[in-house]
């Protein structure tokens, strides 16, 4: 059964069960976005991610097959990220430390550690969830959407609320300061 | 001692560090873990079928058209029928069990009643 299908039978028939497939179809990506947003925090991504899919059965009937489900569902997500963002504004950058800190335990390891491509792809999760920490969350849900979400401009544009403009804007402004961020693993002279 | 990165000489090192942490973070598929479940618990409760808030009103208002149209065009008939059970009632020899089976068959009818505008509601 498509998402389309699944959509019209919680729309119509108030199907809890289409939406439930929906939740299970979808949950992995929507998750794994906001644990990047938030910089590796888990629990804070889980919540956020339970209300954006209560926000989602709640606006389902709005949903006018515009745009994907899975693009829509990031809209939700990120917008549901900035509200908690701004609440949080003071405390962010401390717990998304202690979550990188309290989830790995080896942040200060050189990205050489281990040697093998597992160990570099860890190491460079935990480089990258730090760099993407010195971003604005404008900045950082522009990167998410394009790189992470594999999302065209176009489509980050439509999930940010935004202009294209903008966005590239923000995308070439966040590769600025990652490039100084991320400074380590840039190729030696 | 370690060699200099040059940050500024090209992007494309960059490029390809997001690209590969956008695919290896992609690999990685979240479990489920009860996830779906929590959600579903969190959805606000079906709403019951919902009346509109002036069908009670225009039941009395019925029931009280009714009730008057009935009393306008039979005047007689409530005073004959009540004149005709107190009759039958006086001509029959009344006892405590009799006046206690009426209170116990009203009492039932009462809360039967009740029960069921209860269950209703």
């Amino acid at each position: 059964m498509t998402d389309a299908e699944l959509i019209a039978r919680a729309v119509v028939g108030d199907d809890r069960h289409a939406f439930a497939e929906l939740v299970r179809r979808h949950q992995s990506a929507v998750r794994a976005c906001l644990r990047r947003l938030t910089a590796g925090n888990h629990a804070l991504a889980d919540d956020l991610a339970q209300e954006t899919f209560v926000q989602a059965w709640r606006g389902l009937k709005s949903f006018r097959q515009e745009a994907r489900f899975s693009t829509w569902l990031y809209r939700i997500a990120t917008n549901c990220w900035l509200a908690d963002a701004r609440k949080r504004k003071e405390t962010l950058l401390g717990d998304s430390d202690d979550a990188i800190a309290d989830e790995d335990g080896d942040e200060g390891a050189p990205a050489s550690a281990g040697g093998g491509d597992h160990a570099r792809g860890a190491v460079l999760r935990i480089d990258m969830e730090r760099a993407l920490g010195v971003l604005s969350e404008a900045e950082r849900a522009a990167i998410v959407q394009c790189y992470h979400n594999d999302l065209s401009h176009e489509e980050a544009a439509f999930v940010l609320g935004c202009p294209v403009g903008t966005v590239k804007t923000h995308v070439h402004r966040a590769k600025q300061k990652l490039k100084v961020a991320l400074a380590s693993w840039a190729p030696e002279r | 001692m370690n060699p200099t990165p040059d940050i500024d000489r090209d992007d494309d090192w960059l490029e390809r560090l997001l690209v590969d942490d956008a695919h290896e973070s992609r690999a990685a598929h979240v479990d489920d873990a009860g996830f779906t479940a929590r959600v579903m618990g969190a959805l606000p409760a079906p709403l019951a079928l919902a009346f509109p808030r002036w069908r009670k009103p225009l039941e009395w208002a019925l029931w009280g058209i009714a009730g008057t149209a009935i009393a306008a065009s039979l005047p007689t008939m409530a005073t004959d029928v009540a004149r005709e059970m107190f009759r039958l009632i006086a001509a029959q020899p009344i006892s405590p069990a009799h006046v206690l089976a009426v209170l116990a068959a009203m009492g039932a009818a009462t809360f039967g009643g009740a029960a069921f505008v209860l269950r209703r509601d």
